[in-house]
């Protein structure tokens, strides 16, 4: 993915772009193989950085190709955080790591569809003002409750 | 069930709180977008969470098995609701092997019932409880973890693998019942002893015919009478030697398990002394119901340290019977056992000293004074040895690996052709 970016970016912004994503591999890796899941969120951070740095440096136009890159960067988090989970062998059922690879490639377009409906939102012409602003404090209050949800539930 | 929050919760909500805020900062609607499959994984996720509602039981097909061969225990699980994922793990002790995948991952759908068997080997001999099993059940989006234990537990008695023994070391003296040992004296038995010619008194079938008829006057077969006697095993329990999963308390008891299932079954009355850190004891008596006590009493066997003197006096009297024959099985490690077998013999009785050698179980050391040390040590063993043989008490070594026939072979032949003394 971080590759991808550079690819498409111009050359003026190239470095920047490489020297955020150049370390996502490295720390993929290093999870998976200490299977820490900090550093499965560390990559994943910096994939989002990546491209919110692209975006920053890029025009005004919005990118129609963002629903994917979420659908993907949930993907890539998703097989991340399979990979180091316990090994345990199934019991004589050998359709269960399929069954769970269709129901996590399900919920990655259904992330990417969720995203394309805000970026048609997003597109719109609705103008800014109080209600919009709003949604976006209710949107940040949710987050926060969400986070004081795991710190209480945390084991 | 417990449920607690899995790491990839905090990830998830932390990535999406990141974009969102990002998006907000920056004025970048895309990284809204970004954020949101991960916000939609946690809403779904939060929203759609319930406990499972799983049951577990456990069958242990037998309560009693012995060392090496396999129990089957079967877990049935059941719920009501559709669990996408149980991880279940059935706890094992040290000494219990199980054959199956454990943990196992199992899919359960609605009001299923399955079942699950997992043969289990006994590495080892010992009492065991099985049947703490522990279950885990993330949720569908792998953001919550459901977990309880179930106590489920079933006594396991593995008893030691006892070597098949042809010849028992016969007793110096019997008793007056009847058994399977043959004594020395003369009188109603089967096993032939002499000729001697007919007295008045002696029945008609004890004639032998052709020893009448080649002196001319009867002759009547002589015969010695067969007894039982008591036997009791000597446990040394003070030290042991071990390296890996061997040492010589294993030995020791799958010896005197062998032991005491051949004299019982020779219908010998069998007693057990624990002589150690603690003191066990089982009188002697015969009979099935008393090999399995021996059993018992031997799977509780273990090494307590003591520093405390203990000698032969504060066994009660009635464990050591007259005329008994004491058969110990010590690695010869602790002063306290070699002086309480020294003093058993100064009353009389009839011991034999099978010696589970710990030498196998000591590495020689690595460098020249290592070396010189554990020559020292060999050299004090042997002496140990000879100054048991000077009481007249018979010592065999017995090492892992060797026959226990072997060993008691060498110490009938000594008793063969020892005198009997008395201190």
């Amino acid at each position: 993915m971080a590759a991808t970016v550079l690819r498409a970016s111009p050359g003026v912004h190239r470095g920047v772009l490489l020297a955020v994503g150049a370390p996502v591999p490295v720390v993929l890796l290093v999870g998976l193989a200490v299977r820490w899941s900090a550093a499965l969120t560390g990559a994943i951070v910096l994939l989002g950085a990546q491209q919110a740095v692209r975006l920053a440096l890029g025009n005004d136009v919005l990118d129609e190709w963002a629903p994917l890159v979420g659908g993907a960067l949930l993907l890539c988090a998703e097989l991340a955080w399979w990979s180091i989970e316990p090994r345990i062998p199934a019991w004589a059922q050998a359709g269960l790591a399929l069954r769970r690879l269709a129901f996590v490639l399900l919920i990655c377009l259904l992330g990417a569809a969720v995203g394309a409906a805000m970026l048609v939102a997003a597109g719109s012409s609705l103008s800014g003002g109080v209600p919009l602003e709003l949604v976006g404090i209710v949107a940040a209050t949710g987050v926060v409750a969400v986070l004081a949800y795991v710190a209480r539930h945390s084991p | 069930m417990t449920r607690a929050a899995t790491p990839k919760l905090g990830a998830y909500a932390g990535l999406a709180g990141v974009g969102l805020l990002a998006a907000l900062v920056l004025g970048r609607a895309e990284l809204a977008v970004l954020a949101a499959p991960f916000a939609l994984v946690l809403f779904f996720g939060l929203a759609l969470a319930q406990a499972p509602d799983v049951r577990v039981a456990l069958e242990v097909d037998r309560e009693r098995q012995v060392e090496g061969e396999e129990v089957n225990a079967s877990l049935e699980v059941r719920t009501h609701l559709p669990v996408p994922r149980l991880e279940l793990l059935l706890s094992l002790p040290d000494g219990l092997e199980s054959e199956a995948p454990n943990p196992v991952l199992v899919a359960l759908d609605l009001d299923e019932r399955r079942e699950l068997e997992v043969p289990l080997r006994c590495a080892h001999w010992g009492a065991y409880l099985v049947g703490r099993v522990q279950a885990r059940v993330p949720d569908r989006f792998g953001l919550l973890a459901y977990e309880r234990a179930y106590d489920l537990r079933r006594p396991l008695k593995v008893y030691p693998r006892g070597e098949a023994l042809e010849k028992l070391l016969r007793p110096l003296q019997t008793l007056s019942f009847a058994g399977s040992q043959t004594t020395g004296t003369r009188g109603e038995g089967i096993e032939f002893a002499d000729l001697r010619p007919f007295a008045p008194g002696d029945r008609i079938r004890r004639v032998n015919w052709r020893a009448t008829a080649r002196r001319g006057e009867p002759w009547v077969n002589e015969t010695h009478p067969e007894r039982n006697t008591d036997v009791v095993i000597f446990l040394d329990t003070f030290a042991e030697a071990r390296s890996g999963s061997g040492s010589t308390l294993d030995l020791a008891v799958e010896a005197a398990g062998a032991l005491a299932a051949h004299y019982i079954r020779a219908k010998d009355r069998v007693g057990l002394v624990g002589f150690g850190g603690v003191l066990n004891w089982l009188t002697v008596s015969g009979g099935v119901t008393q090999l399995y006590r021996v059993l018992d009493s031997l799977l509780d066997a273990e090494i307590f340290l003591s520093y405390a003197w203990k000698e032969i006096e504060i066994l009660p009297r009635r464990t050591l019977p007259p005329h008994a024959l004491v058969v110990a099985l010590t690695p010869l490690l602790d002063e306290r056992s070699v002086r309480a077998l020294l003093d058993l013999r100064a009353r009389g009785f009839d011991l034999a000293v099978v010696e589970i050698s710990p030498v196998p179980f000591v590495e020689p050391g690595k460098d020249e004074l290592d070396r010189l040390a554990y020559r020292l040590w060999l050299m004090r063993r042997d002496a140990l040895r000879a100054s048991y043989l000077r009481f007249g008490v018979p010592v065999v070594e017995w090492r892992q690996g060797d026959p226990l026939q072997a060993a008691l072979e060498e110490v009938r032949t000594f008793r063969r052709h020892a005198r009997v003394t008395r201190a």
